[in-house]
Parts: C-alpha cells; structure tokens; sequence
C-alpha cells in the first residue's frame, strides 16, 4: 500500500513538473505492469476453502512432518563415529608442542630465546647454560601449555625448526600440572612424533 | 527396487565382513556402527585400518582397536605413521610410502593421563636459591 501511495505520489509530481517545468525536457516513465512477489492473499472460492478445510481436519501438515522425521532416520548419518573415525586436518596443524633433533640424535634447539622473546602469552621459559663440549644448549625449556595460545609464532620464529607444533591434539589430562611441560616431556614428544612431523614439514616446504 | 536390492547387498558385506551375526552383534556393542571395507594395514601395536571409498569423506576411513584393550581403547593409540593417514594429511598409508625410522625415535605410547606412568613435571636445573641451614649451637 505505501508503496502504491509513493508511485502515485511519484507521477503527480511528473505531472506538475511538466507542466511547471516544460521547458526542460523530461522522459516521463509510464509504468502499467505490475507484478505482485509477496504472498498471495488465500483464495476465497468455495473450492480452496473446502480443501484447506479437509488439509486441517486430516492433519496434513503433521503427517508431512512425520514423512520427513522417518526419511532423515533412514538417511546415512552425517556424523564422525570419534575414536574410530577421525576428521580431516591440515599439515600445518598447530597442536602439542615437541623439541625436534637432528637426523643424528642431536637436539636442534641453540636457546637463542626467540621464541620466548615472541611468545605472546609468555608461556615459554628458557635457561641456557655452555654444554661440556662447549655448544650452546638448554638446561630448561618449560612450556606452560595452560597459556599457550597456539598461535605458532614460536615455530615461526624459531631459526634451527626446533620448536614445533606437532599434530597431536589427544593431550588432555586429568591434572593441571601435567600440562606444565619440561624440556625432557618436549624432546620425548619429539621423539615420538618425528616421523609425522618430518613428514608433514616435507611436505609444505614450498610455501614456508 | 534397485536401491533395496543394494540395502541387502550392502548388509551382506557388512555381515561377512564383521565374521558372521555374532561377530556383526560384538562390534555393534563396541563400535556403535557397522561397516564394510578393505584392510589397508595393520601396526605393531594391533590396530587396524580400514578404508571404503563407498562412505563419503571423513567416515571413509577407520581404526579398529585391538581386542586386548576391550572397552579402554583410547584415540591417542594411534602412532604417528599412521595418525597422518587416518587424518587425511595423505592418502599413502604407511605400508606403501613407510616414513624414515632413526634409531633415536621413540616408541609411541597412548596419552597416559590418570596412570601411574603419567608425566610429573620437574625442574631441569639446579635451584638457584640455597635454604639457610641454621649453625649449630656448641654446647
């Protein structure tokens, strides 16, 4: 209806300014064809009534609901059956964190303390100390996985791909302080899962 | 029609490969879902994997626990050859792309919380700060 109201306000105004205006030339638009696109208003003839009339009486609506409900219990389930199927993820997954080695049995990571310099939540901790062989090693590398926010900056920063976040992510505990992880939890992580990471460290190389 | 007939075939297969009605039951009990597939491989630790292109993407490949864990099996069981598999990273199993071995790597082992071989964290250095040990008094 406001609409009606605005079109007919629309071509009196065309009217006055062709008139008041008839020296500039304006191309009047005469719109004649209307299409309705909302809902149609119900029919009232005896026929359509008497049909809704019958659909309400036999429950038709509920029925068709019903239909529905018994045709999605026969549909394959969309679902993930957990512990024995798995969803898919990314080689660049960010999960539990491990100290990686060198192909020989030496571990990569030189405590340079960029990734605790970069750390965001400040969840790593790092103390360094010259070995007996005089390389520059660790004597503490704790990670506080309750702060750490996984946002991967320590392995970005990290100049030796020491500091990883591997692609485990079935880490939960019981306790809150067996997430308080130390350099020898983070080197068995890494030894443990060397293969994967390696694998999947392979096979990004070209966009890193 | 066609459709029922392939219903029937498919809960054919689902029985014989779940070793007959008794097996097909047992596996009900422990899997909440019956399935048909192609074993892809078995690791040392006897979990088993499956895989059938049939079911879409994300159920079409999965892990069968072994028998000896009965109602404790844990989804961390899975050792990293094969974690890369079953989470779709790659579509070469491991029996054959075998991922390199260094004689440095460790055994894989399930998440251990709640065990008695769970991690406790320790301190890595010396401490730094020395308690005052009070002199004895000579008398």
């Amino acid at each position: 209806m406001a609409t009606l109201k605005i079109f007919c306000a629309r071509s009196t105004l065309q009217r006055l300014t062709k008139q008041n205006l008839a020296s500039i030339s304006v191309l009047p638009q005469n719109r004649s064809h209307f299409k309705q696109v909302g809902q149609q208003p119900p029919s009232l003839e005896w026929k359509p009534i008497m049909d809704r009339a019958a659909g309400s009486v036999f429950w038709n609506e509920l029925l068709k609901g019903l239909g529905i409900c018994l045709g999605m219990i026969l549909k394959e389930p969309a679902n993930i059956n957990y512990p024995f199927e798995k969803g898919p993820l990314s080689p660049r997954f960010r999960g539990e964190h491990a100290l990686r080695r060198y192909p020989s049995g030496e571990e990569r990571c030189i405590a340079c303390k960029l990734c605790e310099a970069i750390c965001p939540a400040q969840a790593i901790t790092i103390e360094a100390e010259t070995r007996a062989d005089g390389s520059r090693r660790t004597t503490r590398y704790d990670i506080d996985m309750t702060k750490c926010i996984y946002c991967g900056f320590c392995q970005e920063a990290c100049p030796v791909d020491a500091i990883v976040e591997g692609p485990n992510f079935e880490y939960s505990t019981e306790t809150r302080e067996e997430l308080l992880y130390n350099k020898e939890k983070l080197l068995s992580n890494g030894d443990k899962w060397e293969p994967e990471i390696a694998a999947n460290l392979q096979s990004d190389y070209l966009y890193r | 029609m066609a459709s029922i007939i392939k219903v029937i075939g498919n809960v054919r297969r689902i029985i014989s490969h779940n070793n007959g009605i008794i097996g097909s039951f047992l596996k009900m009990f422990r899997h909440d879902d019956l399935k048909w597939g192609t074993l892809v491989g078995e690791d040392k630790y006897g979990n088993k994997y499956y895989e059938n292109n049939y079911y879409f993407f994300g159920k079409n490949r999965w892990v069968s626990y072994p028998q000896s864990s009965g109602f404790d099996f844990d989804a961390s069981e899975i050792p990293p050859e094969w974690h890369r598999w079953m989470h779709y990273m790659t579509d070469d199993p491991p029996t054959k792309v075998p991922l390199p071995q260094r004689k440095w790597m460790a055994d894989h082992t399930m998440n251990l919380t709640g065990t008695s071989r769970e991690y406790v964290p320790y301190s890595t250095t010396r401490p730094k700060i020395q308690s005052w040990v009070p002199p004895k008094s000579s008398d």
